[in-house]
């Protein structure tokens, strides 16, 4: 996975010049190029919202080299629809999956260890149907410890190593594709703690060790080449399963930066009625402390834009 | 042509077997052969005392029968196919004698075990699924066939994994079926391992002597229009005597014991003068072999059934059933009908999405002996399925819509405080008010603690909470039959709502906050009368944020 390296720099430079030749009509003027951008934060609805996002990044080719594998990784982990907020908005999945293959890519995996009945969580999240007519794309879920392979976590505090699903391991394009959801353990559960849908022993997180620390040791090996946080709604209580809380955002933000991603995603909305920084989330800070990301949205550049 | 038939039929038995799942469609009858099965009908409408609709299915194959003879057992009956293809595997070569010595006195059996089924029915007990072939084929396939298909399945996905890899077949190179597991594996294995053996003394051993159902299609096949002939060729060789799988040729080979002839053909195959034909005849009289069963025999088993009935219903399991700790799945009409009407195929074990209906042995005695229970400490019960009420081909568990079957409270969770983490040892654990789908679990500030406490009216059974409860063995929160609807008729909504219950997932009213702290609410709100919970929740933060 770190045999991928794109900076920060380079990725917004490129990124936002794109954007200006694409939309410049719509008056992002040139001054832009020379701006770095952390975030890019659409509103509207899920399909244009996803597709301005990707295109404000500079398209999936930039994260894509032809003929690549790409694992998409939505949290579909819930049997619940998508107006309960549990699970990633189906169309959000499909866009990305779609603009994936367009940009190169041989092939999509959109994968997740679910926590419910496979067949049900496939079903009622809505994200097969969505998937089914794309070609190229397979929508899995993944439950046996066969399909799981050990990784060693060198600069892990609380783990030194886990189990995770192989095709991560084995192709090097990851696109976490979290929805935006409160969690009773780790008070909001975004990018970061969507990567548990990707390993084994997800009760081990919650029995064993502290989750809040586990989770930043799993990112300092799970590192997606792109997330992107489906805020259409929000489950601001009652996460991670619901039924909870549903606000409707219509916002998707995205970034490489995991941490920027996630603390963004906390300030967007009040969590069980309370407003909260990304640095008073435990996983989050403990992220930013192992060197993951920015953490202080102040600090973060961030291109606003409307689909 | 006859063996080509029987495949047909074994394998469309099986291919409905198979689809007998989530997501079933509603115009596919997956319990089409025990519809079809005119003794489990017959036991299900005398043991229930009323016409059950889909059990009348059955008199197509009584039409049928009337129509063609006993057709059924040489040609659709898929334990007939099971029994046919095993001997010619194991016992094709071993040397029987046919007819057996014992053969008038074995043949009665199987209608002095019709009687005593049917009239143990009467009394109101459920008995025939014992010796049913279909419904004891079904419940060989769940509990042996269907595991064992799945682990192999699986296995040879395992070998052939790496080339699926190379192929880039990604689907399948990741497909896995989940593995059923089921209590009764073995006894069932064992039973219908003895049928099987009883072969090697005489071809369909179970099929002449033993099968009540052979016995009921027996009483008015003769009047089917397809009858054994012999003409004048026979030379007498006794070739089909030998041959014939059922045992129905007497010394005089052109003569025929109609009730027991399944019209196989088999003896005009090995005719060597071509003398035996099937041809249509409306001629009932003369050749039409009389029942031979003794006076005393049918008084012994007669009486034999409405003992057993009798003896059966008056245990403890019927007269204190109030007491007892088993959970039925959802639909599941009221306990003494349901163990009236259920003929144990274990088509609804089959069809769980999730497992959790397992098969009881004694747990309601002998008159529930196969009949599924939930066991939720392995599996809950999902809000998304109904399949097994779809599947019962006596509706013992209603086919419910999914809204209804959300309201068919099966029982309550409790929680064992003894053994909870937060009750007994104050650790933060919430994974039962986090996975319940109907927030019928919330932390409630009770002697200066946040507890979790089951909202009873928003409970409606479903098994998630003590599926998933960490504790190690027996689950900390524990579903029990208290609470439970069974409704024979009518609306499960109806009924929740004039009980004031209430199913619904959404938000409650828990947005409950847990200090990483602990659970200890500050000393100085204990005691006033109220604890004001919701004060306190300004100057608390949520899990998991500093």
């Amino acid at each position: 996975m770190d045999h991928w390296e794109i900076t920060r720099r380079d990725f917004l430079k490129t990124a936002v010049a794109v954007a200006a030749s694409v939309s410049g009509a719509k008056g992002l003027s040139l001054s832009h190029a020379k701006e770095e951008y952390d975030l890019v934060v659409v509103s509207g609805e899920p399909i244009p919202a996803t597709q301005k996002a990707i295109e404000l990044l500079g398209g999936l080719s930039r994260f894509i080299k032809r003929g690549e594998r790409v694992i998409i990784k939505p949290n579909m982990s819930f049997a619940r629809t998508p107006d309960v907020g549990a699970t990633t908005h189906p169309l959000v999945v499909a866009t990305v999956a779609k603009a994936s293959i367009e940009a190169g890519a041989k092939e999509v995996l959109v994968v997740d260890h679910t926590l419910q009945r496979p067949e049900l969580c496939l079903e009622r999240t809505g994200i097969q149907e969505a998937c089914k007519n794309l070609s190229g794309v397979h929508v899995l879920t993944v439950q046996e410890r066969k399909f799981f392979k050990e990784v060693k976590i060198p600069k892990g505090k609380v783990l030194d190593r886990i189990e995770v699903i192989q095709e991560i391991l084995d192709n090097p394009v990851l696109i976490n594709l979290p929805t935006a959801k409160s969690h009773s353990a780790t008070g909001v559960s975004l990018g970061i703690k969507g990567l548990m849908g990707l390993i084994w022993d997800r009760e081990s997180f919650h029995s064993r060790y502290n989750i809040n620390q586990a989770l930043a040791d799993l990112a300092t090996v799970i590192r997606p080449r792109l997330t992107i946080l489906d805020a259409t709604r929000a489950l601001t209580s009652g996460g991670p399963g619901g039924p909870g809380e549903v606000k409707k955002l219509n916002l998707i933000i995205a970034g490489i930066d995991p941490v920027a991603v996630d603390s963004y995603g906390v300030s967007i909305v009040p969590w069980y009625g309370q407003n909260f920084k990304g640095r008073q989330v435990e996983h989050l800070l403990a992220a930013y402390q192992r060197g993951l990301g920015k953490i202080d949205i102040d600090q973060l550049k961030i291109l606003k834009e409307k689909a | 042509m006859r063996g080509f038939i029987q495949i047909l039929s074994l394998l469309l038995f099986s291919a409905l077997f198979v689809f007998a799942t989530y997501k079933l469609p509603d115009w596919l009858f997956a319990d089409l052969y025990l519809r079809l099965d005119p003794l489990l009908s017959l036991n299900a409408i005398f043991a229930a005392r009323e016409i059950i609709p889909r059990a009348l299915w059955a008199l197509l194959t009584v039409g049928a029968t009337l129509l063609i003879g006993r057709f059924f057992c040489g040609y659709v009956c898929p334990m007939g196919v099971s029994i046919d293809l095993l001997d010619f595997f194991f016992f094709r070569k071993k040397r029987r004698e046919n007819p057996l010595r014992l053969e008038s006195t074995l043949r009665r059996m199987k209608y002095l075990l019709l009687i005593f089924f049917l009239s143990a029915a009467v009394v109101g007990l459920s008995l025939a699924f014992l010796f049913d072939p279909i419904a004891f084929l079904t419940r060989f396939y769940t509990f042996f066939i269907y595991p064992v298909a799945v682990t192999l399945i699986n296995l040879f996905l395992d070998l052939l994994r790496p080339l699926f890899r190379q192929l880039g077949w990604v689907s399948i190179s990741h497909l896995h079926f989940s593995q059923p597991v089921f209590y009764m594996t073995a006894i069932t294995l064992l039973l219908f391992g003895g049928i099987i053996f009883l072969n090697r003394w005489v071809p369909r051993f179970w099929c002449r002597y033993l099968c009540p159902l052979g016995a009921f299609l027996s009483l008015f096949s003769p009047l089917g229009l397809l009858k054994r002939r012999v003409n004048e060729e026979c030379n007498q060789c006794m070739r089909c005597r030998k041959a014939c799988p059922m045992g129905a040729i007497g010394e005089d080979p052109r003569k025929t014991n109609r009730p027991e002839c399944v019209q196989c053909g088999t003896c005009s195959e090995v005719c060597p003068k071509e003398a035996v034909s099937f041809s249509p005849s409306f001629s009932i009289g003369g050749e039409y072999s009389k029942l031979d069963l003794s006076r005393r025999g049918f008084f012994f088993s007669f009486s034999g059934g409405l003992i057993a009935g009798f003896l059966a219903l008056q245990t403890p399991f019927r007269l204190r059933r109030g007491k007892l700790q088993l959970i039925r799945p959802p639909g599941a009409i009221p306990e003494d009908e349901f163990l009236r009407t259920c003929i144990r195929c274990g088509e609804c074990m089959k069809s769980c999405l999730t497992n959790t209906l397992q098969p009881s042995l004694w747990e309601s005695g002998l008159s529930g002996l196969w009949t599924p229970k939930m066991d939720l400490r392995l599996a809950p019960c999902d809000q998304n399925c109904n399949v097994c009420g779809k599947v019962c081909p006596t509706q013992a568990i209603r086919s419910l819509s999914l809204e209804e079957k959300n309201h068919a409270k099966v029982g309550t969770a409790i929680i064992r405080k003894e053994l909870c983490l937060v009750w007994a040892q104050n650790k933060i654990c919430l994974i039962c008010d986090e996975i319940c789908p109907y927030n019928a679990i919330v932390f409630r500030p009770l002697e200066g603690y946040r507890r979790p406490v089951v909202i009873a009216s928003k409970c409606n059974g479903c098994g998630y909470c003590e599926q998933r409860c960490p504790v190690k063995g027996e689950s900390a929160i524990v579903v029990v039959p208290d609470g439970e609807i069974r409704l024979k008729e009518g609306s499960y909504q109806e009924e929740a709502r004039r009980l004031r219950l209430e199913f619904k997932p959404d938000p409650g009213d828990d947005k409950f906050i847990l200090e990483q702290e602990g659970l200890k609410i500050e000393e100085d709100r204990i005691g006033k009368g109220k604890t004001l919970f919701k004060e306190k929740l300004k100057s608390q933060k949520p899990k998991g944020f500093l």
